[in-house]
């Protein structure tokens, strides 16, 4: 029975997601065909879409500017999120009701509601916000907020954290370091995969950097919004380009994180 | 003057007041248990004793130190979690050096002394573990090396057994009082279990609603409680109201009076039994229950229920419900307690 619930379960598995890949490899032999109009398959293929798109210095700027974005927003996320986390479980648990509200407003919120409300309130205030990238570095902050939150209270509540935290200060370390050296190793892995998940999101965002920013700061899909009059096959190479990076990206994560749950089996 | 040396000790959560005013001294190398049922106050007491719970009045004393103000990790106290509370993140080895890691001691020395307790608690070979890979024994053990390797001047446990099953409770608790024999540690140890108090302890502090309630030896605490309460939590103590007593023993108190059911004796004919044996009195036997080595009968004496433990030598003698014997009573067993 459970052999032919098996291959029942990989059946259904393997269709599913044979479903979600037909977009994504359509997109990828568009990418790489010379050109594709009147004839069931392609006329020809070609890297030349690639090649166009990575010499693109302005991709490249683009590119650039999305990382450093996403990464200066998600290092912000950390250094505020940790240790405030840290001491609602550790002094004051009783927050972490508040705590829980307080990181569901942004989904409450439609992003395109909080941009408006976001220009209006900073739009005549004394430090030029609007337009610069120091606004979008704050709304970030605030998406990935909710992600970092919930995958760090669930980490917390799954450790004995004051058993471990009153064992360490009876063996002698401080607050601190019991925090690093035990505390934070054993959060490591939600951490990574909360920073992982969050960055492939934000190098995915698109209306709060139109909104706010727009082309001022051209963030990589900003970029691909200002290119849709060209050429698709241009496009799509840049989506796949993307898209490429995104699965690098969670591969990396996903083997970081196994390595560094430290568990051998 | 004492070992350890605890005044007037008073902790308050807002307006609800865990215990108030608790007085104990305990000597070098004794193994003292905080017995009580749950809520009782005794781990809060423990915790207060190793400056994890701060205290609001009193005074602490260890070797006539003065560490009521002192922080945790000054007061030279080894501790044991019901939870374990091992790093999840290092190895058992790496658990047992923490303490000595911290006093930034040498590695080679830090080798040899995680050696040295891993041998003590039987764990050789499973140093370069990880806590989820051991048994919930193994990891209690593992707790037990680490609080040990800092040579601690006191060991508390706080039930350290309560999640073990009942087998490896039996070894473990061996195990811990060989040990601390062996050390002779100063160890205070935190339990709502009488029979694991009995077993391991020099001494028992008994707990009742935030107050020690008797302090004595395993052998004082259960055959002369201090009052009901005591009567009731240490054994099966038949508690007898004061004009029952006066009727079937002629004792005469205001208090209720506390019989042991294993002191009970069934009359068997043609025995002699000396003075301090009470003149038999009749009672039926309303049910029984077989607990192994011992039957437990419930017998009513007119409409005094008692329960009475007699020893299961032989199946031919099990007494049947509704059967009717004479009961001899132990004059010298039967005390008065307070209420």
């Amino acid at each position: 029975m459970s052999a032919v619930n098996l291959s029942y379960h990989k059946f259904i598995v393997y269709l599913i997601t044979g479903l979600l890949l037909i977009p994504i490899l359509a997109m990828l032999l568009y990418s790489i065909s010379s050109s594709w109009g009147a004839t069931i398959l392609p006329d020809g293929l070609t890297l030349n879409w690639y090649w166009k798109l990575l010499t693109d210095t302005r991709f490249l700027a683009a590119f650039g500017r999305s990382l450093l974005i996403s990464t200066a927003a998600l290092a912000l996320s950390v250094a505020l999120i940790l240790p405030a986390i840290f001491v609602v479980f550790y002094y004051f648990p009783k927050l972490d009701r508040l705590m829980n509200l307080l990181i569901m407003l942004p989904f409450a919120v439609p992003p395109v509601v909080s941009s408006v409300g976001l220009l209006q309130l900073y739009s005549d205030s004394a430090v030029p916000l609007i337009g610069t990238p120091w606004i979008l570095l704050g709304t970030y902050f605030t998406i990935a907020l909710p992600f970092m939150y919930r995958t760090l209270a669930t980490g917390l509540s799954t450790i004995h954290l004051h058993d471990l935290m009153d064992a360490a200060h009876l063996l002698g370390a401080s607050t601190t370091k019991a925090f690093l050296m035990i505390i934070l190793p054993n959060l490591k892995k939600g951490l990574m995969t909360s920073v992982f998940l969050c960055f492939s999101f934000l190098l995915g965002e698109f209306v709060f950097s139109n909104m706010l920013v727009g082309a001022r700061f051209e963030t990589l899909q900003i970029y691909l919004y200002n290119m849709r009059q060209t050429s698709g096959h241009f496009t799509s190479a840049l989506v796949m380009t993307y898209l490429l990076f995104i699965f690098l990206l969670t591969w990396l994560a996903s083997r970081l994180g196994f390595n560094q749950s430290g568990v051998k089996s | 003057m004492s070992y350890v040396l605890a005044s007037q000790l008073t902790k308050r959560f807002g307006d609800n007041t865990v215990f108030e005013k608790i007085n104990f001294s305990i000597e070098k190398g004794e193994f003292i248990t905080l017995l009580g049922p749950s809520g009782c106050g005794k781990s809060t007491l423990l915790r207060s004793l190793a400056g994890l719970n701060p205290i609001d009045g009193g005074e602490i004393h260890i070797e006539n130190e003065d560490l009521t103000h002192t922080l945790p990790r000054d007061r030279g106290i080894g501790m044991v979690f019901q939870s374990y509370a091992l790093f999840p993140n290092m190895t058992v080895a790496e658990n047992i050096a923490f303490g000595l890691k911290m006093k930034k001691l040498s590695s080679v020395f830090i080798q040899s002394e995680v050696e040295r307790v891993i041998e003590l608690v039987e764990l050789g070979g499973k140093e370069q573990q990880y806590p989820d890979q051991l048994s919930g024994g193994q990891r209690q053990r593992v707790a037990l090396a680490r609080a040990l390797v800092v040579k601690p001047r006191i060991l508390l446990l706080d039930e350290p057994l309560s999640a073990l099953d009942a087998k490896i409770r039996k070894r473990l608790r061996q195990q811990i009082r060989s040990i601390q024999k062996e050390l002779n540690l100063t160890t205070i140890f935190v339990t709502h279990d009488q029979e694991e108090a009995m077993i391991m302890s020099d001494r028992i502090f008994l707990m009742n609603q935030g107050e020690i309630v008797q302090k004595g030896t395993p052998e004082e605490i259960y055959t002369q409680p201090a009052n009901e309460f005591v009567a009731g939590f240490m054994g099966h103590y038949n508690l007898v109201e004061s004009h029952k007593a006066k009727q079937l023993f002629n004792i005469h108190t205001d208090n209720k009076v506390a019989i042991r059911p294993e002191s009970i004796y069934v009359r068997e004919a043609g025995r002699h039994y000396g003075s301090h044996i009470s003149a038999p009195q009749i009672g039926i036997i309303k049910e029984h229950q077989v607990l192994g080595n011992v039957i437990r009968y419930r017998v009513a004496i007119d409409d005094c229920d008692l329960t009475v433990d007699l020893l299961n030598r032989s199946s031919e003698r099990l007494l049947a419900a509704g059967q009717s014997l004479e009961l001899l009573f132990n004059l010298n067993e039967i005390q008065p307690v307070s209420a």
